[in-house]
């Protein structure tokens, strides 16, 4: 008996130590740009050009941080970023689910041709809205306004969460609906009393989603943002990046300030999104 | 499970996000208007501790003591963001006073003619700005519907740019290695370093540095008329003598291991590490390089020359100062233009490394700088600027990116200068 466990054990943990073994490389390898990143940001500027990027920094220097903080107001531009994506993530949240309760559970006429207008929309490009929406904000006078930045994100994420969200309930169950209705409830009361609740995790993760993707976002910022007063954390990145050179220390010290909030942010919604997604395969 | 509070919760947060957007709209607003006319809004991307960040900031101060009254208010732009948003920003309310833009038709030139800048032409004839910035200098500084060259003035340069060598003394010194005079001398140098197992030459392939070295051979096979035909006649033969020679020397010279044939992919930032951590002792690309090297090489001493035997090197006016047509200060910005230009200020750029347009070379303290200052002056004398091969026409950059990395993959020199010539003709016809 111990015997036949140890034979079914020994090529078990074998295979699992293999396994181990990949799964480190892989990590090794996700990690290590970020390892770099985080080398050459505490360089200082004339040990980076004597030995290189792959050196081992002579000194841990903060300097590089320091200067860059200071240089663009980081607080400042993190404030920005905060606030531009909080925003976005909440109010397109709101709309995309007083959208898709209107398409998915409502079920209003011509819903499959008001989606797939969502998905076109959804699917242009950027480059391509940058003109039109110029012109917008410039007769609303948003231009340079933090709003106008807030307005156009909600809704474009909004589209794309109108769209997954009306797939999803569309597929709710109609005997949960059908009680509440039984039992008195309006319109409203099933949508803020029932339909959220059971989907908030769907909708935690789109709110997660929706606060990245944001944060990422530097075109339109660019655009938009013309004062240094309202800058995101993207846009100040390319500070370090001149016409003919790069300071590349600095360039990895913007780069390492630009990761740490998302990833912060990414930690603390590690368990909202695991969540999100085991809530789903269990149903 | 059902609780009334999730409800009340999701209102009470749209509630906070409303009022959150009403007051950012209102602060967006109120903040940069609200202060009278005595307000210099000045944009430059210059980082604070290079030539042009610090000689402008004196700049600042001094227009503040000559103009009580009036505060520069200055924000630090990125390169991208301007070359990216100015048409749309200068064509807004939220143009500044006055800003630092890109010299170039694509980028002053065409802001030119969709009337987003002012006409400096009579601020010039006042000041007498044309009298410090001559000849090839010129050039950038004036537009004709859009095209550079000749026309009224729309911007204004207070450093230039231009190619030099530069050299590791400690590694010349090392291998027992002259300044080299003479284009003979110049290839015999690289010779003893190739024996010696040192590339020579830091290039990078991805970016501009290996099509200027592609053009300062073509240049030193060329005149000033073969400049003006290439550039501004539009009428470039890349089949000439002094493309030809070019193109066939720079593929010879990867062959001989002057350059590195791996140097294909590199980045300019790569050439300047190159460089910098003494792998090759030579390095040829422009002045911008040189406040760099003055700040950050600390292990060996370095100087530079000028490519033996050209009396052409690629090189023009630095960045321009513009006035945007919604300026609401002209008047003040002009007088901020005339400040960079004064001797003292002009002094300060040369001695933190950059190339000053109207330098008296007395004032200049570095013994260094005063030695590139003076290869400057001489070069602007005999109009020795040839300017940048990539400026003919819009998009000439990328073809040359790909064009002089296929010379350096040992394609058929022939066949690539064959498509230059097409892109060159075709941009033009546009």
């Amino acid at each position: 008996m111990p015997k036949s466990i140890a034979t079914a054990g020994g090529p078990r943990t074998r295979r699992g130590y293999a396994v181990l073994v990949a799964f480190a490389l892989l990590a090794v390898f996700m990690v290590l740009p970020f390892g770099f990143v985080l080398l050459n940001a505490l360089k200082t500027s004339s040990d980076y050009s004597a030995h290189g990027p792959l050196a081992l920094p002579k000194a841990i220097s903060f300097d590089n941080v320091r200067t860059f903080w200071n240089l663009v107001d980081f607080t400042h531009v993190l404030w920005n970023s905060v606030l531009i994506s909080g925003c976005v993530a909440l109010c397109a949240v709101v709309l995309s689910v007083l959208n898709a309760y209107a398409i998915g559970i409502g079920r209003i006429k011509g819903r499959l041709w008001i989606l797939v207008a969502f998905l076109i929309a959804n699917l242009l490009p950027q480059e391509g809205l940058v003109y039109p929406l110029y012109y917008l904000a410039k007769q609303t006078n948003l231009y340079d306004t933090r709003l106008a930045v807030i307005i156009v994100f909600t809704v474009i994420q909004s589209a794309f969460g109108t769209y997954l969200l009306s797939s999803v309930l569309s597929a709710f169950p109609r005997d949960i609906l059908e009680a509440a209705r039984i039992d008195g409830a309006g319109k409203l009361r099933i949508l803020w009393q029932v339909v959220v609740p059971v989907s908030r995790p769907t909708l935690a993760v789109m709110l997660t989603f929706f606060f990245i993707w944001t944060w990422n976002e530097f075109l339109l910022p660019l655009v938009f943002l013309v004062s240094n007063q309202n800058q995101t954390v993207p846009v100040a990145l390319g500070v370090a990046q001149g016409e003919h050179i790069v300071d590349v220390t600095m360039q990895a010290a913007s780069g390492l300030l630009g990761i740490i909030p998302a990833v912060v942010f990414f930690l603390i919604f590690q368990r909202t999104l695991t969540r999100g997604v085991t809530v789903g395969a269990v149903k | 499970m059902l609780t009334q509070g999730s409800g009340r919760k999701a209102a009470a947060l749209m509630a906070v996000v409303a009022v959150a957007s009403l007051g950012l709209s209102a602060c967006g607003k109120s903040g940069p208007s609200s202060s009278s006319s005595k307000v210099l809004k000045l944009w430059h991307y210059e980082s604070a501790d290079s030539a042009m960040g610090v000689a402008w900031a004196q700049a600042i101060k001094e227009f503040e003591q000559s103009h009580p009254g009036v505060t520069v208010q200055f924000e630090q732009k990125t390169f991208e963001q301007l070359q990216k948003t100015a048409p749309m920003v200068l064509n807004s309310s939220n143009a500044p006073d006055i800003l630092e833009y890109n010299k170039g038709n694509a980028t002053a030139g065409l802001l030119a003619k969709q009337g987003l800048l002012t006409d400096l032409t009579p601020a010039v004839a006042k000041y007498g700005w044309d009298k410090k910035i001559t000849g090839n200098l010129a050039t950038t500084s004036r537009y004709t519907n859009g095209v550079m060259g000749s026309g009224d003035w729309y911007g204004i340069p207070d450093y230039a740019e231009y190619g030099m060598v530069y050299y590791n003394k400690d590694m010349f010194a090392k291998y027992g290695v002259q300044v080299p005079t003479t284009f003979d001398e110049f290839t015999a140098a690289m010779d003893t370093f190739v024996k010696a197992g040192v590339t020579p030459l830091a290039s990078a392939g991805a970016e501009y540095p290996a099509q200027q070295y592609l053009y300062n051979l073509a240049l030193s096979k060329a005149d000033q008329n073969w400049v003006n035909q290439y550039q501004i006649a539009g009428k470039g033969d890349f089949h000439d003598a002094a493309w030809t020679y070019g193109a066939t020397t720079l593929a010879d010279w990867v062959k001989k291991g002057y350059i590195a044939k791996d140097s294909v992919s590199l980045k300019a930032t790569d050439m300047g590490t190159a460089f910098e951590s003494g792998k090759s002792p030579m390095m040829v690309s422009g002045s911008w390089w040189y406040g760099t090297f003055e700040s950050e090489v600390k292990n060996f001493a370095w100087d530079t020359f000028q490519w033996p035997g050209n009396s052409l090197v690629p090189g023009s006016g630095g960045n321009l100062w513009v006035i945007p047509k919604n300026s609401k200060n002209a008047q003040l910005a002009e007088d901020f233009i005339d400040i960079t230009l004064r001797p003292d200020i002009q002094a300060l750029l040369a001695n933190k490394g950059a190339v000053p347009v109207a330098a008296q070379p007395a004032d200049i303290t570095d013994p260094k700088a005063k030695q590139l200052v003076q290869n400057f002056q001489t070069l602007q004398s005999s109009n020795g600027l040839a300017y940048y091969p990539d400026w003919p026409t819009a998009g000439f950059y990328q073809t040359l990116v790909s064009a002089t990395q296929d010379i350096i993959n040992g394609k058929n020199a022939d066949g690539v200068l064959g498509s230059l010539q097409s892109a060159y003709n075709q941009g033009l016809a546009q």
